[in-house]
């Protein structure tokens, strides 16, 4: 219902504002509803321009989005899918790509031009750390749809950032969270689980403190509140070889399409991050070729990559750190060498600075580089302010 | 299942027939492959190879589980299963003790108590469950040649008087403790290889093995490759071990100095920390000598150090707990905690190791 | 530039198979091959222009040293002052709309320096929102995240440019990125196969051949990695060197915003244009920091 009334006012005469006001009163919903194709009105006669017009007249709501752009503004490119219509090897090959996807017609992975991509951006939401200013640095917290690596020294809080993003998924939509599930694959054997019931109790008394109100809510609500439900919807797998590692992540993609829930409601529960903790522990234990293993490596990347788009996730890897030589001096660096270090969309790397523990965010394409200070105490991540007392873990 | 047997994995006949052929015998053989060389591998076009490593995948990716279900499962097998050391104070701040299923390493300056501590444990595995042991026997794997029954004995006298009263039991206890004492890391290896059937076998409850860096004897963490090679594999080892055998290993490393300073900073904070490299004026300055990838895999590290006139155990890395110091003494009945009042430690002090040279002489 | 296009039509077809002499050349080099500025001065003055028509443009340097930033920007400033088509295809999830928006934002000229914040999408769309807009709708990115994907997508490319050049005497599609095409390429060469290398010769074929019959600029991004003893080097070994017409190095000094670009390769540029410093320092990641 909701693509047919977007349609109606993107072909409508009206002009941009209209549409970027749904836009706006739309966040609730799944960004896949919002760029559903309707592909049943590809040839509305509304359109400005004949159908033979360039490439062709086959779009999605979201290109053929307005008419706000005056007549003078190019008429916007299609997905080349459809745009390759004439051809009959370009078909099967269309064909193949949606098979190949399993998704039909809501390919996530297809192309999208830079404006709905922003709108889709912006509509949303980020998986908080726990921290303010560990949330600043990264622009809102976790993104979805990146691959994130985390490393840093022994000891630092790696295990239990990751601990507490698999929390934070789960915190429900009416709190400001994401309602999420949590995929998380151990791989060093670290995952500790009475420490995830105390990481998920305190972000429950945290929550209970933002709103106060909420326990005069439907028992449905507090029962979602409950730490044995924030553990249920963490799945865990335990990996004892880089085989498996690299198994589990090629099965991810059917996991994944299988916890995915059909229903659109807004409550709509599906994994919305995968946490692998750490992604060097194997690789770096019994790989001999190293030649293979960079090529290895590169291919599982790029299936995070995938997987983190396709699905609308974020990826997490913790990365260990290792000791090299640049410069003249021994410096540390984080593992798996040169060409891994390449294949993360964002790198934060957690370290000692005095007696604070900071984050700093080495690469991301959309935000400066910058460091802020973080805290571990009994509940998990937090800022540092609010922490002069350490609260000693019994 | 790394090694699961491609012919065990219910494959559409035509893949199992393809895979056989080409020697792709186990999942690992199979996984190890990028997409295009297994293409070639197997003569194949995309589709076939894709299906081919889907289905692998799908049998060879190790069971789910929610974290509710470990929970369950956790109490279940009963109150999370430690190893209490008996010093109050460290057992609270580890959550009770010793972890099950975990790595444990003790690592400090040589003379401070390490094997003192490890024999205290290893004792503790050996009691009846009633005084608060694990009533197994413990597989102590001596490196340095430095158990000695009669001291174990002692400090099971002398903390727990009661206990040995009985007629017979210091014996039955000392019985209970397997030493082996492997040469050089060949030995050393092929012990820890028996060691699962030993660990059937026997019933045992703990490892301890002590020391871990004196097989090693890697002086530089920088020599990689080749010589890191027996390290990683000890690693994973250790680590399946403590998982699958549900049993609590410990695992002691000794220090070395640190040669370099600059070593132990990311590239970024040299920038930042100009002229100020010098991380606080220890008394000396020391690091594990099992390096950083070692530090890595360890879920529970304790440090034992000196410094301003007593020897502590600190708590420098764990899931559960906060870094906390307890000052302790070594007595005639084994390491004893002077105060169950563990002090906060923060910063650069977590991960240091602080040895006062005459300190230790002196005691 | 349309109608330029539009004369030109009868002599871009059926390029294959036939023969060109000089003249012929030197006619499409001037009528059609032009450059595309990145809107980095620097950049644009060592590249003697910009990033040119016809051509496979190589940029390389270690990780967050700003290749990322380097297309972002090109794309951005492509589409905004050309009013090109940008085709970017991502393989690391790392195209940020949000940064585009902000870099046309910041182009002198276009907007002013209004700072670009989560008003964007308010209920009053500014005429420069407009403009944004209609910027924005010409970059097209497209996940890619292996090399079959990548072959498909190029050869869905190569049909769709064929058809536009019939109906409508040529596309609008000036720039093509692929950021980045090692990591693409890293999982299938090395190995003992000769497979591998084969699909890598024939993607870089196919870029060069769109390159020149469509006059796209294609940009590339490639990793640096370890050569040994402490040095670094691009990734892809000898037979990718010889690919690119122009390659480009990026560095950036730890916690700095500034970007060094050197020129590695260049076919078109001859010895004076070099006698310019070789190192330029750019300022373009200077906008991240707020």
């Amino acid at each position: 219902m909701v693509v047919m009334v977007l349609f109606a006012i993107s072909a409508g005469p009206t002009g941009s504002s209209d549409l970027i006001f749904l836009l706006r009163t739309a966040p609730a919903l799944p960004p896949r509803l919002l760029i559903r194709r309707p592909v049943s009105r590809r040839s509305s006669a509304d359109r400005p321009r004949p159908a033979s017009h360039r490439s062709s007249s086959a779009g999605s709501a979201r290109s053929s989005g307005s008419c706000c752009s005056s007549s003078s503004a190019p008429p916007p490119p299609r997905r080349r899918r459809f745009l390759a219509g004439g051809s009959d090897a370009g078909r099967a090959v269309a064909t193949r790509r949606v098979l190949d996807m399993g998704a039909g017609e809501n390919n996530p992975l297809g192309a999208q031009n830079a404006w709905d991509m922003l709108s889709e951006e912006q509509s949303q939401k980020h998986i908080t750390t726990g921290s303010g200013d560990l949330n600043g640095i990264l622009g809102g917290g976790i993104h979805c749809k990146e691959v994130t690596e985390i490393g840093g020294v022994p000891g630092v809080g790696k295990t239990q950032l990751g601990i507490q993003l698999a929390i934070n998924v789960q915190i429900p939509v009416e709190y400001g969270g994401l309602g999420g599930k949590a995929v998380y694959i151990d791989t060093e054997g670290s995952f500790m689980v009475e420490r995830v019931y105390q990481i998920a109790e305190g972000c429950i008394s945290d929550i209970l403190e933002h709103f106060p109100h909420s326990h005069e809510k439907s028992s449905s609500g507090n029962k979602q509140l409950q730490p044995e439900h924030f553990l249920a919807d963490i799945y865990y797998f335990r990996i004892c070889s880089y085989a498996e590692q690299i198994a589990a992540i090629n099965y991810l993609e059917k996991f994944l399409g299988e916890h995915k829930d059909v229903e659109l409601c807004i409550y709509t529960s599906q994994v919305r991050i995968v946490i692998i903790d750490s992604v060097t522990f194997h690789f770096r234990q019994d790989f001999d070729d190293l030649a293979l293993r960079t090529r290895v490596l590169s291919e599982l990347s790029l299936k995070l990559m995938k997987i983190a788009k396709a699905y609308n996730l974020a990826v997490v890897l913790l990365n260990q750190v290792t000791t090299k030589f640049t410069e003249g001096s021994f410096q540390l660096t984080l593992a798996l060498g040169d060409s891994w270090s390449h294949s993360c969309t964002n790198r934060v790397i957690l370290y000692w600075n005095g007696t604070e523990r900071y984050a700093y965010l080495d690469k991301s394409p959309s935000l400066p580089v910058a460091s802020a200070p973080y805290a571990v105490t009994g509940k998990g991540v937090r800022d540092v302010s609010s922490n002069h007392k350490r609260v000693r873990v019994t | 299942m790394a090694n699961m047997p491609v012919s065990e994995m219910r494959l559409p006949p035509h893949l199992a027939h393809l895979l056989a052929a080409r020697r792709l015998d186990t999942a690992k053989d199979v996984l190890s492959l990028p997409e295009v060389e297994l293409m070639a591998v197997l003569d194949a076009g995309l589709p076939t190879a894709r299906a081919a490593v889907a289905h692998v995948s799908e049998a060879a990716c190790p069971p789910c589980q929610t974290a509710l279900a470990l929970l369950e499962e956790r109490v279940r097998l009963g109150g999370g299963g430690r190893l209490a050391t008996t010093l109050c104070g460290l057992d609270e701040a580890l959550g009770g003790g010793i972890p099950v299923g975990k790595l444990t390493e003790v690592v400090g300056p040589s003379g401070i108590g390490k094997t003192q501590f490890c024999l205290k444990l290893a004792l503790l595995g050996a009691l009846p469950e009633y005084y608060g042991g694990l009533d197994g026997r413990v597989l102590y794997i001596d490196t340095e040649s430095k158990f000695s029954s009669r001291r174990m004995i002692e400090i099971g006298q002398k903390s727990f008087p009661q206990v040995f009263r009985q007629e017979g039991l210091a014996q039955k206890m000392a019985g209970r403790i397997l030493v082996t004492r492997p040469t050089s890391l060949t030995d050393f290896t092929k012990s820890l290889e028996q060691m699962k059937v030993t660990l059937l076998q026997h019933d045992v409850k703990l490892l301890i093995v002590d020391s871990m860096a004196a097989l090693m004897s890697l002086e530089n963490e920088r020599a990689t490759g080749f010589r890191q090679h027996p390290l990683r594999w000890t690693l994973s080892f250790l680590k399946s071990i403590a998982e699958f055998s549900r049993i609590p290993v410990v695992v002691t490393n000794q220090v070395r100095s640190q040669s370099n300073v600059d070593g132990y900073h990311f590239s970024f904070e040299v920038d930042k920390k100009d002229g100020n490299n010098c991380t606080g004026g220890f008394d000396s300055h020391l690091v594990a000598a099992l390096g950083i990838q070692w530090a890595h895999a360890v879920t529970v590290r304790l440090v034992f150090e000196s410094h301003s006139g007593h020897r502590f155990i600190k708590v420098a890395k764990s899931p559960m707990s906060p870094a906390v110091a307890f000052p302790f003494v070594v007595e005639t009945s084994g390491v004893t905690l002077l105060s169950d009042e563990g002090i906060d430690v923060t910063g650069p002090e977590i991960t240091s190791i602080r040895c006062q040279g005459k300190n230790v002489l002196a005691q | 530039m349309e109608e330029r296009m539009n004369q030109d039509q009868p002599s871009t077809e059926g390029r294959c198979g036939r023969f060109w002499n000089g003249m012929d050349l030197l006619k499409d080099v001037t009528e059609n091959k032009h450059f595309l500025p990145t809107g980095l001065e620097g950049v644009d003055t060592l590249l003697g222009g910009g990033l040119r028509q016809g051509q496979l443009t190589e940029v390389t340097g270690p990780s967050s040293s700003g290749k990322t930033q380097f297309c972002l920007h090109s794309a951005s400033h492509v589409a905004a002052k050309h009013m090109g088509v940008v085709m970017y295809l991502d393989t690391s999830n790392s195209f940020s709309p949000g940064r585009i928006a902000t870099i046309i934002d910041g182009t002198p000229g276009l907007f002013g320096q209004r700072a670009y914040g989560v008003q964007l999408l308010g209920f009053d769309l500014q005429p420069k929102d407009v403009r944004l807009k209609s910027i924005m709708r010409n970059i097209i990115c497209e996940s890619v995240f292996d090399i079959f994907a990548l072959s498909e997508v190029l050869h869905q490319l190569e049909v769709s440019l064929l058809n536009d050049k019939e109906k409508n005497g040529g596309s609008r599609i000036r720039l093509l990125i692929i950021d980045s095409i090692s990591s693409l390429l890293a999982p299938i060469i090395g190995g003992k196969y000769p497979q591998g290398r084969a699909m890598m010769i024939s993607v870089a074929m196919t870029l060069k051949k769109l390159a020149d019959e469509h006059n796209l600029s294609v940009l590339v991004t490639n990793h640096m990695v370890s050569a040994g003893n402490g040095a670094v080097k691009p990734a892809l070994g000898e037979s990718w060197k010889a690919v690119p017409h122009v390659r480009l190095v990026i560095s950036r000094e730890r916690g700095s915003n500034m970007c060094t670009a050197t020129v590695l390769k260049h076919t078109l540029l001859y010895a004076a244009v070099f006698s310019f410093p070789p190192r330029w320092f750019l300022m373009y990641a200077g906008q991240q920091q707020q």
